[in-house]
């Protein structure tokens, strides 16, 4: 990593610590979203009992195999791809690329952001049908990316879970 | 995230979203939220906290079950560490 990295990535860090601090700049994040304002929200009806569910996990918080491609955090607009995981993967494999929250406590232990351990162990036990392929994007979508991550990556999450015959899905934030 | 919940719910997949900030929530609308103002990065708790961390999915999970209205946000009041988390006796819903 070059000086100029370490500086982006420390500078993004203090960025994500002072947003953690400050809910008002927060706050503005939410004004991003007039456009879907009074569009209906659905909602679907989980008609098995838990422990005959297949569960999926999504994260925002920037989680990757160390094996798959970053994310782009050179586009302050954000990145709206996302990254497969499999459920059975080691907390080990698994890294977060993502400067605007402080992540050391979350790479000591993923479960506190991405609890593909504790899911494993719900499946296991039988509290839970199954764990499927488990999926993280990065959070911070801005315009034009927004329209990416709603018309394009997250519907193919979206089929990717349906072929998978995911029951029900548990999205964690950063 | 709330918008990624929405398109796999538009879908016709239950979702829940831990969230943390509740003025964002009430703006994108999340179908289902649960939401514990807690540090960011944390949604689950703290690491190690194994209990706090089980809490936390136990609650999400029952939403999925109990929520009958859409765009609804769950408020458990759970005061980060200043709480006696223990871990769930069952795991039976539905």
């Amino acid at each position: 990593m070059s000086d100029y990295d370490r500086l982006r990535q420390r500078m993004g860090r203090a960025v994500g610590q002072l947003f953690s601090q400050l809910p008002e700049l927060a706050r503005v994040w939410g004004q991003l979203f007039d456009a879907i304002e009074g569009a209906p929200v659905p909602l679907a009806r989980l008609a098995k009992p838990l422990h005959q569910c297949r569960l999926a996990f999504i994260t925002t918080g920037g989680v990757h195999l160390r094996s798959q491609p970053p994310f782009d955090m050179n586009d302050s607009r954000g990145d709206p791809s996302y990254r497969a995981i499999p459920a059975n993967t080691p907390a080990e494999a698994l890294t977060i690329t993502h400067d605007y929250y402080d992540h050391s406590d979350a790479e000591r232990d993923l479960n506190i952001l991405f609890p593909l351990e504790l899911g494993r162990e719900l499946a296991a036990r039988g509290a839970i049908g199954g764990l499927g392929t488990c999926y993280s994007f990065m959070g911070h979508i801005e315009p034009p990316h927004v329209t990416t991550l709603l018309q394009q990556t997250a519907p193919a999450v979206a089929v990717q879970l349906r072929q998978e015959q995911i029951d029900a899905v548990l999205l964690t934030p950063a | 995230m709330g918008l990624i919940a929405r398109v796999i719910e538009a879908a016709g997949i239950p979702t829940v979203c831990v969230i943390g900030l509740r003025e964002i929530a009430e703006r994108v609308r999340p179908p289902r939220a649960v939401h514990l103002k807690w540090p960011f990065g944390h949604p689950l708790g703290e690491p190690g906290n194994r209990a706090q961390q089980l809490c936390v999915l136990y609650i999400a999970l029952q939403a999925l079950y109990t929520v009958q209205e859409s765009g609804t946000i769950l408020d458990p009041g759970w005061r980060w560490r200043r709480e006696e988390y223990e871990e769930p006796d069952t795991w039976v819903m539905g």
